[in-house]
């Protein structure tokens, strides 16, 4: 079994490591022989959406998946998480690997088609709607309201969870190298099988991971590529 | 952030995907400050790859907004066998641009829209404010 990385971040601000986390750890460990064979030994472009604290991206680059030819651009929406990022990526040497974080939406300000292996651990967790980005305004006002509001937005993915992970799914083609690779996570609530079914039907490749009942959660990942 | 992220940026405009000129952004290097991480080791093998992978005009064009004018005008292109002494200075000298370079705090901008981004900490900011958004 591959370590795991430590972590030093606010958890008051960045999403703390948890069971979905270390899933999604498990899922890349266990395809690591795989994914070296699916995307070679050419230069590998790796984008965590929403690396928040960075652990994600720093089990990648310590453990050289997909090669050791890849190149990490984790991205975040939260200022605090591209902290994080760097923090723990130094508390566990990675300064050989080349990294760098970037603060944008999604995949949105990546030139298309770029990504070879994407990660996404979204929020997933049923609500109302997806909080939206706290302004400047409230982080000088907010008194520690800002701090919840970045957390709600790593949390909280609207209708049955899934407004955030659809928006990527629908993004794939774009994001997506042309031999490129996403592993999202799913829980149960979102509907998963629902969910790779009508991805099946626009011809994407999907596959189950991994898959594990976390409390009171059912946690899932899968695969998608063309 | 790396020299080398410059070549996968665009502006996050959705409307300038349209144009061919949201890619890449245009660096103010009177603004851009830069530092050298020279800890980062030097790797041919690897470098070979990141040369094969990279948009050279975007490379040129970025080296230029920051002052370096001295890059070949085509890709550089290595021969399979062997690398010869004069090929290894070619990718260090890459190394030393693509990899070891940061830049630490700045600004760049979108050549269609016109839209500022800064860097700060190492970090670009690419997200719009809410009304672009």
């Amino acid at each position: 079994m591959l370590p795991t990385p430590h972590v030093r971040c606010d958890y008051d601000k960045v999403y703390e490591p948890s069971e979905d986390t270390f899933l999604m750890l498990d899922a890349l460990e266990k395809d690591q022989e795989f994914l070296r064979r699916f995307l070679g030994d050419k230069m590998n472009l790796v984008s965590e959406i929403g690396c928040g604290s960075g652990m994600v991206t720093t089990f990648m680059m310590h453990n050289r998946i997909p090669n050791k030819n890849a190149i990490y651009l984790p991205t975040d929406i939260n200022p605090w998480a591209m902290e994080s990022m760097v923090d723990t990526a130094s508390l566990n040497k990675c300064d050989q690997n080349v990294l760098s974080p970037i603060r944008m939406n999604m995949a949105k300000s990546l030139r298309s088609g770029q990504i070879d292996l994407l990660v996404f651990n979204p929020p997933y967790v049923p609500a109302e709607s997806v909080p939206t980005i706290p302004t400047e305004e409230l982080s000088v006002t907010g008194e520690g309201k800002e701090d919840a509001a970045w957390l709600d937005l790593a949390l909280l993915g609207g209708d049955d969870g899934m407004v955030v992970t659809w928006k990527l799914l629908h993004s794939l083609d774009e994001f997506l190298a042309p031999n490129g690779i996403a592993y999202v996570l799913f829980c149960a609530r979102n509907k998963p099988q629902e969910v790779v079914k009508a991805m099946q039907l626009q011809n994407w490749s999907c596959e189950l991971v991994e898959y594990r009942k976390a409390g009171w959660e059912v946690l899932s990942i899968y695969k998608f590529h063309r | 952030m790396k020299f080398l992220t410059s070549n996968f940026l665009k502006c996050s405009v959705q409307a300038c995907d349209r144009s061919n000129d949201n890619f890449p952004l245009k660096f103010n290097g009177e603004k851009c400050q830069l530092e050298q991480d020279e800890s980062l080791e030097f790797n041919p093998e690897f470098l070979l790859r990141v040369i094969d992978r990279v948009d050279w005009a975007a490379v040129l064009s970025v080296a230029a907004d920051l002052g370096n004018t001295g890059l070949p005008a085509g890709k550089p292109e290595f021969s399979n066998e062997e690398l010869s002494e004069e090929d290894k200075v070619i990718l260090a000298d890459l190394h030393t641009l693509l990899i070891q370079t940061n830049i630490v705090e700045g600004e760049m901008s979108c050549k269609n829209c016109g839209h500022v981004y800064y860097i700060k900490n190492s970090i670009p900011n690419l997200l719009l404010p809410p009304h672009l958004a």
